[in-house]
């Protein structure tokens, strides 16, 4: 077992979008093999990454996710044969537009993790969060949430403090 | 390079000539019963303006235009505004080299019919932008001067000096940016954003009947002109059109806050033409380059 | 407002060890639309079951929430306990909290607040979570079998001695496919025609197969349990029926010297024939194409001879529509031919290899053809030129396959083998004869295949040279083989009497055109795909469809058959009931939004995507959307992600679910 933790001053808040058949299975296997790693990742389970709306990318970082993570089946597993075919697609174009509008792609991550990698899965967590966390919390869509209009700076106390209260 | 492009510039009796013939072809096939209606362009009250015009009498065929003013991409007359018209019959319709892509686009999405269409292709110089005398942004680095694959096509080319690409220029500055740079570039002109979706209105590929952004079960993108809204607009705006939109720009030159809309087209555009060598609207493709994919298709970026 | 109960399960200690049960019930406590929370030591047992069932009932829940292990393990569990209880079983989520949680991490505070945000964002899901009732499709039990070679045959014979109804299909006139060609077969080498003939008399004898040869699939509409087959029967110019098969009519057929194709064109045919004389059915064809009445109007013999008067010359193709709920494709393969580079083809041609023009150049099957008892030449190996017997054959393995550069990556897999037994019928026949074959390595994978092998070398003495060759020409009366052995690094010429070339196996001709009608998908050879290489071997992705032998890639026969009697193992498991239940996990459209851009359909891996015509009451058009089979659909979502409205939506995982679930975070 690992040593005592260490306490982290920011503790970012991880989605994890992935598909029920190789990656979920991939997370439940690194459950079975007693893996370790940190608790920041929230997973929502798809059929498939074929299902996964570029929506749900934008919708997770604007409820305050810090950094996001999409992950299904290998090139070629797909239970469904072509549904990660798709997404690679169209996460491809995706993570371009966000670039362009001006995400830091370290929030983003794509993998391919199988049913029998839960090693890979707790790899592929540990790495991201360390990551986002080193990044700090991500300010941009979040501030987008809370400002009424762009000229509105928080600049009253009033609004300071009801700034802060915002989970 | 020429910077101060400008319409005026062009000799008028181009665009006379070009007049001149789309009547003729209108007033031939109105007169021949091949088709119902022309859709095509007509003069303004304003001197010098240009609107959308519907024409069904062959006595009416000489009121149709072509000029710097006809900025309009009139596929959305087939698919959207005044898709009833489609109802009765075969149509005409005049298009720009830019106009027919968006055709070809809509013919690979299911929503017109080749057979269904008698196309007048227009040979054209360029289109005024913002302010009469200035040609349009996107005709300055234009590679569809004259449309291919018409019924017929009309009009000369003259030569065209080589203008100032504003648009790439300007692409390429939001490119060399850090990311930072770019979302305070985009926070600032999402800003103005009033959500009067002038944008989705004119372009020929928001044609759905109901917008992903006006559902309310669940509500994806906020509906209200505020910021987070605004910017999930636009993002699921570019997103639905990446590898569908031909660069009509007509989200841009309705934008009444002056977002330059197109630079998010033209980005999803070259992205997918450096990715899958796609290019919008040339040949009427069955899949997109998002509804199809190869099997070594590019994963660097995934894990 | 919801009704939601939630329960946290300790699962012994392995939950309730790193996550605070008691205070993750609390907090869901909590949560708006929770109405009960508990927590309990084993939730999957009986009692944590009777629980779970008493609570729905006290506390009026429309909706449960178990906090335990991955839904993977005991989903099927809580769904059917929560249906005994009278709910829904789709009204019962799983929150992951031991693989996703407690088992993963070691601080406590940390787990709990995990496990207490797992169970906010599945109680948010189950609030939007729609009562599913698991789809039925009723199952028409008539199985069709496309092709009539060794796999469809195979196919056919299980299906119906299982009491079903099968409907055999095979493009040529007579049933039989490769096989019949064949004269021996490894490892036994006992005769083909032998083992093949019965089961073809077989088939055509059996009273639940119908078949019809020289006949093509038109179209295929429907889908698993309900397919529409409409069968092409091509004008044989013969009535079956009247036939007596006594073969007076090729007998007195004027026109005697057409090629054979059965014979690979060494043996001649009338224009009114049977392929072989064991063909089934043994009714003959008139081969419009040569036959003199239908090139002049002049003749009519057969018509004369014909005491039943069978011959009809004015018959036309006819489509026959036959309802099946099954389909198992058994197309078989074809050798690639260096005769002409192909036409549109990845592959490069062999004009090396003369393409084909020297005569005394054949492949695999025409050395089959003439080793065959029944062949053209009555057994005796005879080359084509000028019918001598050859004393020097050289066996050229690996023609086409094998040969990226060439086009065709990959192992043709019995050329190995059968031309092993070539050496073996070569010297068993001409008894000072030399044979030698050039090859990369001998592949023999498979029961007594290598002793055969070696059989061939030690015991047949075929010299077996490492090595490609280069280039094949005519020098006098002998084909020049040059080549390398690699062995000792030399070149090699060879003057041969014959050169046979073991040439790639190949899908059918028109195998991709059958795909597309039947919607099943194939690689870039035209092999068709089945659904998963490992687990999924003779299953198609499309359901109800199911694959046997060469179609699907290079097969010996014993893997044919054993994959031929599989298929029918699929097809008498899916008729084993009248109706066939799926989870109700499927795409449906809504028709009021959809404006049919058909991005569904474009990217559906099933072929689920239909259009549908939306008529008023009087018949009147009003426009087209698409319509999503729910028989077909696989339930991957895909469409839903591109549908740019919406329009489609996936039972089980739409769109407020997902979304409830982000919000919730």
């Amino acid at each position: 077992m690992h040593g005592h933790k260490e306490k982290h001053a920011f503790e970012p808040k991880i989605v994890a979008f992935v598909c029920t058949w190789c990656t979920y299975a991939g997370a439940d296997l690194a459950g079975t093999s007693r893996l370790q790693y940190p608790a920041n990742t929230r997973v929502v389970k798809f059929p498939c990454t074929g299902r996964i709306d570029p929506v749900f990318i934008l919708r997770a970082f604007q409820k305050g996710a810090d950094g996001v993570l999409v992950s299904g089946c290998h090139p070629g597993d797909c239970h469904y044969m072509a549904g990660n075919f798709h997404a690679r697609r169209r996460f491809a174009a995706f993570r371009q537009l966000l670039d362009f509008i001006g995400v830091d792609l370290n929030r983003l991550q794509f993998s391919w993790v199988s049913a029998a990698e839960g090693g890979k899965w707790v790899e592929v967590v540990t790495e991201l969060t360390e990551r986002v966390r080193a990044m700090g919390p991500m300010p941009e869509f979040r501030e987008l949430e809370a400002e009424e209009c762009w000229s509105g700076a928080i600049d009253t106390p009033e609004l300071k403090e009801a700034y802060e209260t915002i989970p | 390079m020429n910077n101060s492009a400008q319409t005026q510039s062009i000799d008028p009796a181009l665009y006379a000539t070009a007049t001149e013939a789309i009547r003729a072809e209108a007033k031939r096939v109105l007169e021949a019963g091949t088709v119902a209606a022309v859709v095509g362009w007509q003069a303004g009250r304003r001197k010098g303006s240009a609107l959308p015009a519907i024409v069904t009498d062959p006595t009416k065929a000489d009121t149709l235009v072509f000029s710097p003013a006809c900025v309009n991409n009139l596929a959305l007359y087939l698919t959207k505004a005044k898709k009833e018209i489609r109802q009765k019959g075969r149509l005409a319709i005049v298009v720009k080299g830019c106009d027919l892509r968006a055709l070809v686009g809509l013919m690979g999405e299911n929503q017109l019919k080749r057979e269904e269409l008698h196309i007048i292709g227009v040979v054209c110089p360029g289109v005024q932008g913002r302010g009469e005398a200035t040609m349009a942004a996107k005709c300055r680095e234009c590679a569809v001067h004259t449309p291919e694959g018409t019924d017929v096509t009309v009009g000369s080319l003259p030569d065209l000096p080589r203008f100032t690409p504003v648009e790439s220029e300007e692409l390429a500055r939001l490119e060399a940016m850090t990311p930072a740079e770019r979302w305070a570039f985009w926070k600032e002109h999402f800003a103005r954003c009033i959500r009067c979706y002038a944008c989705r209105q004119l372009c020929p590929f928001c044609y759905c009947e109901q917008c992903l952004c006006d559902r309310n079960r669940p509500q994806a993108v906020e509906t209200t002109p505020r910021p987070a809204g605004n910017m999930a607009w636009h993002i699921v705006r570019a997103m639905h059109l990446a590898g569908r939109c031909a660069g009509c720009a007509e989200c841009e030159r309705a934008c009444p806050m002056d977002i330059p809309l197109n630079l998010l087209n033209r980005k999803m555009a070259k992205e997918l033409k450096e990715l899958y060598g796609h290019e919008a609207g040339f040949e009427v493709q069955e899949k997109g380059p998002l509804a199809q994919y190869r099997e070594d298709d590019d994963q660097s970026f995934i894990k | 407002m919801s009704r939601i109960g939630v329960f946290v399960c300790h699962c012994g200690e392995n939950i309730s060890r790193t996550v605070d049960v008691e205070k993750v019930a609390a907090e869901a406590a909590r949560l708006p639309g929770v109405s009960y929370a508990c927590d309990y030591k084993y939730m999957c047992s009986d009692p944590g079951q009777s629980l779970l069932k008493k609570a729905v009932a006290e506390h009026g829940l429309d909706g449960v929430v178990v906090a335990a292990c991955s839904p993977r393990m005991h989903e099927k569990t809580f769904r059917s306990a929560a249906k005994s209880a009278g709910l829904n079983p789709f009204l019962c989520e799983m929150a992951n909290i031991r693989e996703h949680c407690s088992w993963v991490h070691e601080d406590r505070e940390e787990a709990t607040a995990k496990a207490s945000d797992i169970v906010a964002m599945m109680v948010a899901r189950v609030k939007k979570d729609k009562r599913l009732v698991p789809i039925t499709v009723p199952v028409t039990k008539r199985a069709l079998v496309i092709g009539g070679g060794i796999a469809g045959i195979q196919a056919a014979l299980d299906i119906a001695d299982a009491g079903h109804q099968v409907v055999l299909v095979e493009r040529e006139p007579s049933i039989g496919g490769h096989m019949a060609q064949l004269s021996e077969t490894f490892p036994t080498l006992d005769c083909s025609q032998c083992i093949m003939t019965p089961r073809m008399v077989d088939a055509a004898n059996h009273p639940n197969i119908t078949l019809h040869t020289y006949s093509e699939i038109e179209s295929v509409d429907g889908y698993i349990g309900n397919f529409q087959i409409t069968v092409r029967k091509k004008a044989r110019s013969v009535i079956e029926e009247r036939c007596t098969g006594c073969g007076i009519c090729s007998a007195k057929c004027p026109q005697k010297k057409i090629p054979n194709s059965f014979d690979k064109n060494l043996g001649l045919r009338p224009a009114i024939y049977v392929p072989f004389p064991q063909a089934v059915p043994n009714t003959p064809v008139i081969d419009r194409a040569n036959c003199t009445y239908f090139r002049s109007g002049k003749c009519g013999v057969c018509q004369k001879v014909c005491g039943p008067g069978a011959i009809d010359y004015g018959q036309e193709d006819s489509l026959i529509v036959e309802p099946v709920g099954a389909i198992v494709v058994a197309t078989g393969f074809e050798l690639y031919s260096i005769s002409e580079k192909p036409k549109g083809s990845p592959i490069k041609g062999y004009g090396e290899f003369g393409h084909g023009t020297i005569p005394d150049v054949i492949d695999g099957l025409t050395f089959e053809r003439l080793a065959s008892a029944s062949g053209p030449t009555g057994g005796k190996i005879l080359r084509p030129s000028d019918g001598k017997e050859p004393k020097q054959v050289v066996f050229v393995q690996c023609v086409g396959s094998r040969a990226r550069e060439k086009g065709i990556s990959y192992c043709s897999k019995i050329c190995c083998m059968y031309t092993a037994k070539h050496t073996m019928l070569y010297r068993h026949k001409v008894h000072d004869g030399q044979a030698y074959v050039f090859f990369m390595d001998a592949r023999t994978p498979g029961k007594n295949y290598d002793e055969f092998w070696r059989r061939a070398v030690e015991e047949e003495e075929a010299v077996y040279i490492r090595g490609m060759v280069s280039r094949l020409y005519q020098k006098g009366d002998k084909v020049v083989v040059m080549g390398s052995d690699i062995a000792v690094g030399l070149q090699v010429e060879i003057e041969a009497d014959l050169v046979v070339l073991a040439t790639a196996v190949q899908p059918r001709t028109g195998a991709d055109t059958l795909a597309q009608k039947l919607g099943i998908s194939y690689d870039r050879y035209n092999f068709y795909s089945e659904a998963h290489a490992k687990l999924k071997p003779v299953e198609c992705a499309t359901a109800g469809i199911y694959l046997a032998g060469a179609c699907q890639g290079p097969k010996d026969i014993p893997d044919t058959v054993s994959q031929a009697s599989a298929a029918a193992a699929k097809v008498m498991t899916l008729f084993a009931k009248s109706e066939l239940e799926r989870e109700p996990i499927v795409a449906k459209v809504n028709e009021r939004t959809c404006v049919a851009c058909l991005y569904c359909r474009k990217v559906c891996p099933y072929g689920a995507v239909e259009e549908k015509e939306l008529r008023d009451r009087q018949g009147n058009l009003i426009r087209v959307v698409a319509y999503v089979n729910p028989g077909v659909c696989g339930g991957c979502g895909t469409c839903q992600a591109t549908c740019p409205s919406k329009s489609v939506e996936l039972d089980g995982y739409t769109d407020e679910q997902i979304m409830a679930m982000i919000e919730s975070l």
